[in-house]
C-alpha cells in the first residue's frame, strides 16, 4: 500500500501530485480496469496528508473517467476508450516534452541537439531491448 | 480576502482590537473560522499569533471587538460550548507538582465527554510514565500530556499555539498523524499557529498569515500554491515589462525574474503571442510566506 510518495513542500499542490501518480499508473497499466484504490483515509494516514486532499485527487480522477465510485467498494479503476487513454498517454507525454524543452533552452541547448540526443537515446534503447532477445 | 457565508462559521471575529504597553499588536482584526477548516496560523516571530490566540479563548482581555465561538459570546461560552473546546498553549501552565494520572483525573471532572480509552491509546503509544509529575518530564513529554489534555473531552474545535516546537522531528510526525487521524473524523475544525512550515503542508486545507496586527492573507493551501508562482521573463529591452498582480521583481541581464499573487492568463497569452519567452515555476509555502511578508 506504500505505492504513492508526495512531497509536501513542493509547489505542486499535494492533491495534484497524487492525481498525476495515479493517473500515470493507470495509464501504464501498473492499475488495471477493475482494480481497488485504497480508501481515501488509509491514503491519507499512510502519506500523513488532510484526507481533503486525497478526496480531491480522487474525485479529479473520477472527474477525467480514471476511475469510477462503485458502491460498498469505494473507488475502482475506470474502463476508457482505448483513443481516449491514448490521447491522455500522448498529453502526459506531451507535458514532459515541454518540460525538456523548457530545461535545454535554459542551458542553451538548441531543439536540434534536443531532437539528436532523443534519437540517440531511443536507438540506445532498442539496441538494448534487442540484445536482451538474443 | 474572499468573502465567506456565515453559515458554518465555528469562530467569527469582528475588529479585534489588542494592545500591549500602549501598542497595538492586534489592529481591528477579522477573521473567521469554518467548520471542518484545518488551518495553519503562519506569521513572523512577535507577530502576534499566542496574543490572537489567547484572545479568542478569552485567555486575554481583549481592547474592542466582537469574538464568537460556536456562535456563542466569547465572554459567556456556556459550560458546553467550552466542553467542545481543546487548546494546547505554548507554555505549560499545569500544576508542575501533579503527576500524570492525577492531572488527567483532575481535568477529566470538568467535561462531559471524556475518552479514557483516547488517553489510554496516546500514553502507550508516546510512552508517557504517567506516575511521573509533570516536573520529572521532558519538555517534549509535556508537550505530548498538553496535547492528551485536550484530545480526550474529543473536542469539535482544537487550537494549538506552536504545538511541535518542543518536539523532535520523531515526534512531531507522531503529532501530525494525529491530527490527520483526527482530520478523518468528522465535526472537527483545527486551528494551529506555527513557524514550521512544511508541517502545515501536508495538513492544512487553508493558510492564514498574521503581519501588522491583521490576518492580511487567508486562502485555501492548494489555491496559494497554484497562484502564488514565480516567472521567469526572458527579453533584451532594457526596460522592465509591467506584470499584472506582481508581489516583487528583479532585473537581471537576461530579463525580470518576478514572483505573482496571480499569474493573469489573458496577459501571459498575449506576452506569448508576441514572442516573449515566459515560465511560471510553482514555489514552495515556505518562499511563497516570504513574499507575502515582505
Amino acid at each position: 500500500m506504500d505505492q504513492f510518495t508526495i512531497s509536501p513542500s513542493s509547489g505542486v499542490p499535494i492533491y495534484k501530485q497524487l492525481f498525476s501518480q495515479i493517473e500515470r499508473m493507470v495509464l501504464n497499466g501498473y492499475f488495471t480496469v477493475g482494480d481497488h484504490l485504497p480508501s481515501v483515509r488509509q491514503v491519507a494516514i499512510n502519506l500523513e496528508v488532510n484526507p481533503m486532499t486525497v478526496s480531491k485527487a480522487y474525485g479529479l480522477l473520477e472527474e477525467r473517467g480514471y476511475l469510477t465510485r462503485l458502491r460498498g467498494k469505494g473507488m475502482v479503476v475506470a474502463q476508457r476508450d482505448e483513443a481516449v487513454s491514448e490521447q491522455e498517454k500522448f498529453k502526459v507525454l506531451n507535458k514532459m516534452i515541454s518540460d525538456l524543452l523548457t530545461q535545454a533552452q535554459q542551458m542553451g541547448v538548441n531543439e536540434q541537439e534536443v531532437i539528436a540526443l532523443v534519437t540517440a537515446s531511443a536507438s540506445k534503447n532498442t539496441m538494448k531491448s534487442n540484445k536482451s532477445k538474443e | 480576502m474572499p468573502t465567506i457565508s456565515n453559515i458554518s462559521a465555528v469562530i467569527n471575529i469582528k475588529n479585534l482590537t489588542k494592545s500591549y504597553k500602549n501598542e497595538q499588536v492586534l489592529k481591528s482584526l477579522n477573521w473567521q473560522v469554518n467548520q471542518g477548516d484545518i488551518i495553519g496560523l503562519l506569521g513572523k516571530n512577535g507577530a502576534g499569533k499566542s496574543t490572537l490566540i489567547k484572545s479568542l479563548l478569552n485567555i486575554s482581555d481583549i481592547d474592542s471587538g466582537t469574538v464568537t465561538i460556536f456562535e456563542e459570546e466569547h465572554l459567556n461560552l456556556s459550560a458546553q460550548t467550552k466542553g467542545k473546546i481543546g487548546y494546547v498553549p505554548q507554555e505549560n501552565d499545569e500544576i508542575s507538582w501533579l503527576s500524570v494520572n492525577d492531572l488527567i483525573k483532575f481535568r477529566k471532572q470538568f467535561y462531559h465527554q471524556w475518552s479514557d480509552e483516547k488517553v489510554s491509546e496516546l500514553t502507550h503509544r508516546w510512552d508517557i510514565n504517567t506516575k511521573k509529575t509533570i516536573a520529572e518530564l521532558s519538555p517534549g513529554q509535556v508537550q505530548r500530556v498538553l496535547i492528551i489534555l485536550a484530545l480526550a473531552p474529543m473536542p469539535e474545535l482544537l487550537i494549538f499555539d506552536e504545538p511541535a516546537a518542543a518536539l523532535d522531528p520523531a515526534a512531531r510526525r507522531e503529532f501530525l498523524k494525529e491530527i490527520v487521524t483526527l482530520a478523518n473524523t468528522e465535526n472537527i475544525t483545527i486551528v494551529f499557529s506555527t513557524h514550521i512550515v512544511s508541517d502545515l503542508e501536508r495538513v492544512a486545507n487553508k493558510v492564514a498569515i498574521l503581519e501588522q496586527g491583521k490576518i492580511c492573507y487567508f486562502e485555501d493551501l492548494d489555491a496559494t500554491k497554484e497562484n502564488v508562482v514565480q516567472l521567469t521573463i526572458r527579453h533584451c529591452d532594457e526596460v522592465n515589462i509591467d506584470v499584472p498582480n506582481l508581489l516583487r521583481c528583479k532585473k537581471h541581464n537576461q530579463g525580470q525574474s518576478c514572483v505573482v499573487s496571480q499569474v493573469d492568463q489573458n496577459w501571459l497569452i498575449k506576452m506569448q503571442s508576441q514572442g516573449i519567452d515566459i515560465t511560471v515555476t510553482p514555489m514552495g509555502l515556505e518562499d511563497i510566506f516570504l513574499e507575502l511578508t515582505q
